[in-house]
């Protein structure tokens, strides 16, 4: 039985697998086509745009689970991080760079926190984060008004006026290379080279693995395993900012209650793309494979316009076929 | 500590259901300062959030008028504790509008009982035991929406249909009013999709339709959001010209605006009753008498005629 099931060398590698679950994704699109739909290029370009949003979530969430922990407020964080930058662009009419860099500054300090939390008081990631990602949405709530920040503004009388919509929202939102790709997927590519060469090129990366494989280990060898966990979830807080600035720009406005559930989807990323949630093992690399094959299920479902009830199981039901194929064959499983 | 004494006493005396409640409401009647409760059951949808907004304005225009809100975030547990609190804290008058109908009808009945007026807003109860309720006919607002883009179009074309929560009244009766204007029209709904009324989900599911049909003459989203996120699919597609959107609810931040702005070419509005429930209140604590429903109608608005405050409609 376990010869049967034990996988071919060529699947030896989580890449091998994740690319294996990509093709098998892909047939799905290329079966339920949706009268073609699927065979256009720009049906590609907009899968990958809006996978990028959870796409940016789930780069800083590989940081983070490698480390052995999860940031369950990065879906909070977006949403306070795309209010704070469409309150400094719109509303304060701030430099673009200043609202970008004062906006990721935001989500960075919210990371910063949560991994104090966790490394200096102690508390679990799974509450220190639930407490943040509570938080943070009060804060995205108490800061707007409850309200979504817009280019309209109330006058005294309680009637509206717009005012204009900064450049910036539109340049994020645009596209480039005759029109086939979103700047939004460039900046989801350059936040993912970014995680990479910060765990595969750096020792910061060798800390986060050691870190999340064995934590008395690493401490044991000297690496300071405090410094690590919050470095951790301040870039998960950083990445969820740059989303956020993402998310407004492409909304034209900062939602409080934008991204919520996003973390549930950034962790699946992470998961199907073949990181371990116990820590110490995948990579950056993993999550832009599962980022694309979420991306790109949801698109099928989208084009086909399966109900809202079938899409969810369909899609449930594809998360754990997704998962068994990225498991390590043979008596690794 | 006199003060604690009358008030424990009161509260027995409400909670043994001897007629204290309504011995401490004449009390309060003769008082010139009125103490409203507002039970909101959620503010995170704008739409709520211009509720709160219409009553505070409206109740602002009275110095003897104060009104105390509460939202309970999606809960329905925590808006019947709400209620429950309002009526341990004596106001004069109850407004609520209900998270769910069958959990709710009892506490407030409960509040009716002891001797409180209930104003209901937007959200049905079941039965009869609140004083009166107002609120906006989906269905028909629904079904106006239909008929404009009937005549709009001469009853031809492809339609997107960009559903709010299926699993929600508003949503289905949204889609069921429109679906039985354009009946017999020679409009055919071409995709549907729910986008759970998020902008975000509306510009995806938009952009599918837009992979897959090549000619779309009409988008119809079940709230304003949808229309803008479902509007910049489609000028990122360079097809924005192509189609009319049209909307529902016509928040002045929102649909109002993008009207203003030529994103929307028509959105319907789904009044709050904010203004009206006030006004309802006064007359009911100055002892007139209220009708059991009030229907509030719906107004259409157009670039042509969005800076005059749009025009009422005709529901037929």
């Amino acid at each position: 039985m376990t010869a049967i099931l034990k996988k071919p060398a060529f699947l030896a590698s989580a890449e091998a697998r994740a690319v294996l679950a990509l093709f098998l994704v892909f047939l799905l699109g290329l079966i339920f086509n949706g009268d073609g739909a699927f065979l256009q290029a720009g049906t590609h370009r907009d899968a990958l745009r809006q996978a990028s949003v959870t796409g940016i979530l789930a780069c800083g969430m590989t940081v983070v689970i490698l480390a052995g922990g999860i940031d369950l407020a990065a879906g909070s964080i977006l949403a306070f991080s795309a209010i704070s930058f469409s309150i400094f662009a719109i509303w304060w009419a701030w430099l673009p760079f200043l609202a970008i860099v004062a906006a990721i500054g935001c989500g960075l300090a919210c990371g910063v926190v949560s991994g104090s939390l966790t490394s200096g008081l102690r508390i679990q990631p799974f509450i220190a984060t639930l407490a943040m990602m509570v938080f943070a949405r009060g804060l995205a709530k108490s800061i707007s008004g409850g309200v979504k920040v817009s280019t309209s503004l109330p006058n005294a009388d309680g009637t509206y006026h717009s005012i204009q919509l900064p450049a910036i929202f539109r340049q994020i939102d645009s596209r480039f290379a005759g029109d086939n790709i979103s700047v939004v997927t460039l900046i989801f590519l350059m936040c993912a080279a970014l995680c990479w060469v910060l765990l595969s090129r750096h020792r910061f990366g060798q800390y986060v693995y050691a870190v999340g494989g064995n934590e008395e280990a690493a401490r044991l060898s000297g690496v300071p395993v405090g410094m690590t966990k919050i470095a951790a979830y301040a870039i998960s807080g950083a990445m969820a900012a740059i989303a956020g600035i993402c998310q407004a720009a492409q909304e034209q406005q900062g939602d409080p209650e934008a991204g919520s559930g996003y973390e549930l989807t950034a962790i699946a990323m992470v998961v199907i793309g073949g990181t371990s949630l116990t820590g110490g093992r995948g990579g950056v690399g993993l999550t832009l494979l599962g980022t694309v094959i979420i991306g790109y299920l949801e698109k099928i479902l989208s084009i086909n316009a399966v109900p809202e009830a079938n899409r969810l199981m369909l899609t449930g039901v594809i998360i754990v076929l997704a998962v068994l194929t990225q498991r390590r064959g043979g008596r690794g499983a | 500590m006199r003060k604690l004494e009358v008030g424990m006493i009161a509260v027995l005396m409400m909670l043994s259901g001897c007629g204290g409640a309504s011995t401490v409401k004449t009390g309060e009647k003769s008082k010139t300062h009125w103490k409203v409760g507002m039970s909101q059951c959620n503010l995170g949808e704008p739409w709520r959030v211009q509720m709160n907004s219409d009553i505070r304005t409206a109740a602002a225009a009275f110095p003897d008028m104060e009104v105390i809100f509460k939202d309970a975030q999606n809960d329905t547990l925590k808006q019947r504790s709400h209620i429950e609190e309002f009526v341990s804290a004596k106001v004069d008058l109850l407004l609520v509008s209900p998270n769910e109908a069958q959990p709710l009808t009892e506490p407030v009945a409960k509040a009716h009982a002891a001797g409180i007026p209930v104003i209901v807003l937007d959200r049905a109860l079941m039965g009869e035991q609140f004083t009166t309720f107002i609120g906006a006919d989906n269905r028909k607002i629904g079904q106006a929406a239909g008929q404009w883009i009937v005549s709009k179009t001469g009853g031809k074309g492809d339609v997107v249909e960009l559903k709010g929560l299926m699993t929600s009244i508003p949503a289905q009766d949204r889609d069921a009013g429109f679906r039985e204007a354009i009946r017999g029209a020679g409009l055919t709904i071409v995709f549907e999709a729910d986008m759970k009324w998020l902008e975000a989900q509306a510009r995806k599911e938009m952009e599918s339709a837009l992979a897959r049909f090549p000619k779309i003459d009409v988008v119809y989203a079940h709230n304003d959001p949808g229309a803008h996120g479902a509007y910049l699919a489609s000028k990122a597609a360079g097809r924005e010209k192509q189609m009319l959107f049209v909307s529902i609810d016509a928040l002045p931040q929102e649909g109002q605006s993008y009207v203003r702005d030529g994103i929307v070419n028509a959105t319907f509005l789904y009044p709050t009753g904010g203004k009206e429930a006030i006004y309802t209140a006064r007359q009911i604590l100055q002892g007139q008498s209220v009708p059991r429903k009030i229907t509030l109608q719906s107004r259409v608005f157009t670039k042509e005629n969005v800076d005059r405050g749009g025009d009422p409609i005709e529901l037929k």
